[in-house]
């Protein structure tokens, strides 16, 4: 009995041993290991091997916080930033420049544009034609699956994320043509899209939200797919959703694609603002706001702004406001400073007390010339407030409150 | 027959091969720290030991046959170590939070550095364990294994019964804890099931579903709740109460078979010891009270835990640990689309173990006249309940004699084993048509029937 035990115990031994001989093989011969090694023998004959031994091994990702997105293309892609290899074969080709200029790979990564599962290192799962995957990579696959000729136009989907505000964006000829036509055949007389439309139709805005169950694919021919039931309903509604009361616009297969792009595209995935084509990320001053700045800086008054008076003074009648108010309103000062002080204005200002002898001594050192100056301006202001007065006493008084 | 086995041992094959070689003694000395020469030193081994103090010093050969227990506590047992050790690992991998958990099983998934054999792993161990778990419980009932026989003093194996019971639910319930933690689609649907089912209980229905997720719906609250069980409480409970288990199987006398032996030995005749008594009445001829104890001569049917036990031990180790890293290669483990509450796939499942109430609570629910009888509350809790507390009661009705103990279908429990197995089946059964003939709407598809096509964005 025990004789038989140990003869079970070593084969079991040696068995798992190998077992685990397996697991640490299937660890370390994945897809990527080969893709790498490839890239780096066909760098040394194009580049020399000093070149080759730059090249980073293992997984290599780009993490982008801002849009919670780990990215792991490059751990095969490994040429997507380098010179030179813009016609070598994939995954070895260099990645289009122009457009990573204003994409940098650092703030968008790839998949934000190129769909695929950014996770994954092997390549089924990476590009994203797999069960419980359902953003593939919008390349050759798909394109060819729906005969789009060009293979780079369901990417324009993804692209429209961050463009959805735009009215027309460059390179993206599929996504203009849709909302050349939204405007066109006027969506919007029966749809809301972006909070403007009508309420025949349903809301369009977050199309591209809803779940690929939501759709009835009995009527379709081919595979179920969300892309494949809005392209058929919109070459003939009534043919995907006999109920429905969408006239047929007799859209060419081509704007059909468009337009399923168009609304695929309206999604509610979060995107920072800072992303988003043509939001303005400023403090935008009203009109009224740079009205008041332009008087204040070139009016009557602008010797009291220039001089910085007004951080404790308003002038109100030469239209200067002082936003902290600590001193009087010196629109009156020529009668005020005879009541506060017993002297005339421009013996004062000459030679001040009180708070004024130390903030002209030391805040705003002004010039005999600028203090005359001042003086001068001040007897027009009081004149201002005079006629002013006048002006309000007549019929049209401001209205009360205000 | 123990002394033929250890001399067998020196001259096997490998023995030989050893000696012949010529490093017997560094070989020795790489296997053995110390190799008892004697019975004796071989008993003090085991008793010595902390690891193996939990042993007894000899044990008889019945309870180490493969064929009647076919070891599965200790399968259980093993699995449970092999979930704890790759799950202490999971646990600096896994970020129980609503934002990341999904990718970071992602990233085990593809980029940790074995991070799909830890999380394969431990998956398959789970299911193994639930499975073994329910086939030692049948083993256990078939047997009669939680009848008190009249071997030791202070028996009490139906309260061991119930520890095993408690012990199935808390298996389960593990089970059910971690299914939640990857928060994919699957896990969050299965979850939804399972406590949608719970909530369907009377009274105590509603309150136990709210405490359970802490809170309406499926979320963050629940997610952690669900972790700290899963990673903390219920292994804790789970060892405490293995601990609990292992200590009272020595208790009453060890495996049930060994009762067998001792009926036996009790049928044989045993010549009264002639003595003198020492009676009221004085002096008398006669037999002395309570010589007919019965002897059992363990030098004849038993042999030293160590090496047999321990050898054996090993090997149910070592084959429990192959099989699940066979499975692990060759079943991937599943990862659905991250949790979406606003999508329920088509259809949505229990985790495979509750699939049988799930059955039930579709066969219990029915439509009399414009009226809808609900199952949740007869299939999903009154059936499993009345279940859970005939099998805590079980022993204490099982009127069969004594010598049915430790038997595999003795004749005199043919009627009660019929009615378990029966009930056995029919979990089996249901458990089989909802895991494998249940498709959308929850129609039966026979399993070569394919399913409608599952849509698709592209």
């Amino acid at each position: 009995m025990f004789s038989k035990d140990a003869i079970k115990l070593y084969v079991l031994g040696l068995s798992l041993l190998g077992l685990t001989a397996f697991v640490f093989f299937r660890e370390n011969t994945t897809d990527w290991r080969d893709y790498q090694a490839e890239f780096r023998d066909f760098v040394s004959e194009k580049f020399g091997p000093e070149r080759a031994e730059q090249i980073p091994s293992g997984v290599q990702q780009i993490w982008v916080k801002d849009l919670d997105r780990v990215d792991r293309c490059v751990t095969c892609h490994q040429a997507t930033e380098w010179k030179g290899l813009e016609t070598a074969p994939n995954p070895y080709r260099t990645h289009p420049k122009e457009i990573l200029e204003k994409h940098p790979l650092t703030a968008y990564g790839c998949t934000s544009c190129h769909g695929g599962q950014g996770f994954s290192t092997t390549l089924p799962d990476a590009h994203g034609n797999v069960e419980h995957w359902d953003e593939p990579v919008l390349g050759q696959e798909v394109s060819e699956a729906y005969l789009i000729k060009n293979s780079k136009a369901l990417m324009e989907m993804n692209c429209n994320a961050c463009h959805r505000y735009d009215r027309e964006t460059k390179g993206m000829d599929y996504i203009n043509t849709a909302k050349n036509l939204v405007e066109q055949k006027d969506c919007r007389a029966c749809h809301t899209i972006n909070g403007r439309g009508g309420i025949i139709g349903p809301d369009l805005t977050f199309e591209g939200e809803k779940p690929t169950e939501q759709f009835d694919y009995g009527r379709l021919t081919g595979r179920h797919a969300v892309f494949a039931w809005q392209v058929a309903h919109f070459q003939n509604p009534k043919m995907v959703s006999p109920d429905s009361i969408m006239p047929n616009f007799g859209f060419s297969s081509q704007d059909a694609q468009a337009l399923a792009l168009l609304v695929m595209s309206w999604r509610k995935e979060p995107i920072p603002a800072s992303y988003i084509s043509g939001v303005q990320l400023r403090d935008v001053p009203t009109p009224e706001e740079i009205a008041r700045e332009k008087e204040m800086l070139e009016g009557e008054g602008a010797f009291f702004v220039q001089n910085k008076c007004f951080v404790c003074h308003s002038v109100s009648s030469l239209g200067v406001n002082s936003a902290a108010k600590i001193g009087p309103d010196l629109s009156d000062a020529v009668v005020d400073v005879q009541n506060r002080f017993g002297r005339t204005l421009d013996d004062f200002l000459m030679d001040p007390t009180g708070t004024m002898s130390v903030v002209l001594a030391t805040q705003i050192p002004l010039t005999t010339e600028q203090r005359h100056q001042a003086i001068a301006l001040l007897k027009v202001a009081y004149q201002r407030k005079l006629e002013q007065q006048i002006k309000s006493a007549s019929p049209s008084p401001t209205p009360a409150g205000k | 027959m123990a002394t033929e086995e250890i001399s067998e041992t020196k001259t096997s094959l490998l023995g030989t091969l050893r000696e012949k070689l010529a490093f017997k003694a560094t070989w020795e000395k790489l296997t053995w720290t110390w190799k008892p020469e004697t019975k004796r030193e071989a008993g003090d081994a085991i008793v010595r030991n902390f690891i193996l103090h939990w042993f007894p010093a000899k044990v008889s050969l019945e309870s180490l046959s493969w064929g009647y227990s076919f070891w599965l506590g200790t399968i259980s047992a093993v699995l449970f170590l092999i979930l704890t050790i790759t799950g202490g690992i999971l646990m600096f991998l896994y970020v129980p939070s609503v934002e990341r958990a999904y990718l970071s099983v992602k990233d085990l998934e593809f980029s940790t550095s074995y991070g799909w054999f830890l999380r394969g792993l431990h998956r398959i161990s789970a299911h193994l364990m639930v499975a073994v778990v329910f086939l030692h419980m049948v083993r256990v009932f078939l047997t009669g294994a939680f009848k008190n026989g009249r071997k030791a003093v202070g028996q009490n194996r139906p309260l061991n019964w119930i520890v095993g019971v408690v012990l199935l639910l808390i298996t389960l319930l593990l089970s059910f804890t971690g299914y939640l933690l990857p928060w994919d689609q699957l896990a969050y649907w299965a979850i939804t099931v399972g406590t949608n089912i719970a909530s369907s209980a009377p009274v105590f229905g509603d309150p136990t579903r709210f405490i359970l997720l802490g809170g309406t719906t499926i979320e963050q609250a629940t997610l952690i709740r669900f972790y700290v069980l899963h990673c903390f409480l219920l292994p804790l409970a789970t060892f405490a109460l293995v601990s609990y288990h292992m200590w009272r199987v020595r208790k009453d006398g060890g495996l049930a078979c060994t009762e067998k032996r001792y009926e036996e030995a009790k049928k044989q005749e045993h010549p009264a010891i002639a003595s003198k008594t020492y009676s009221l009445l004085g002096i008398t001829g006669g037999s002395a009270v309570d010589v007919q104890n019965v002897m059992i001569d363990d030098e004849k049917d038993k042999v030293p835990s160590s090496p047999y036990l321990t050898v054996r031990l090993a090997v149910v180790t070592l084959a429990t640990l192959l099989i699940s890293i066979l499975l692990t290669l060759l079943v991937r483990a599943p990862l659905e689309e991250a949790a979406n509450p606003a999508v329920t796939p088509n259809p949505a499942k229990a985790p495979w173990y509750f699939l049988w109430l799930q059955e039930l609570v579709t066969i219990t629910t029915f439509t009399v006249g414009g009226f809808t009888i609900n199952g949740a509350l007869i299939g999903g809790i009154i059936l499993p309940g009345v279940l859970v507390v005939a099998a805590v009661l079980w022993p204490y009705f099982d009127k069969s004699p004594v010598s049915s103990i430790g038997r595999w279908f003795p004749k005199e429990r043919q009627w009660q084993n019929r009615i378990f197995l029966i009930i056995v089946a029919a979990i089996l059964v249901l458990t089989f048509i909802g895991t494998y003939m249940r498709g959308p709407f929850w129609e039966i598809y026979m399993p070569w029937q394919e399913w409608e096509q599952t849509p698709r964005r592209f």
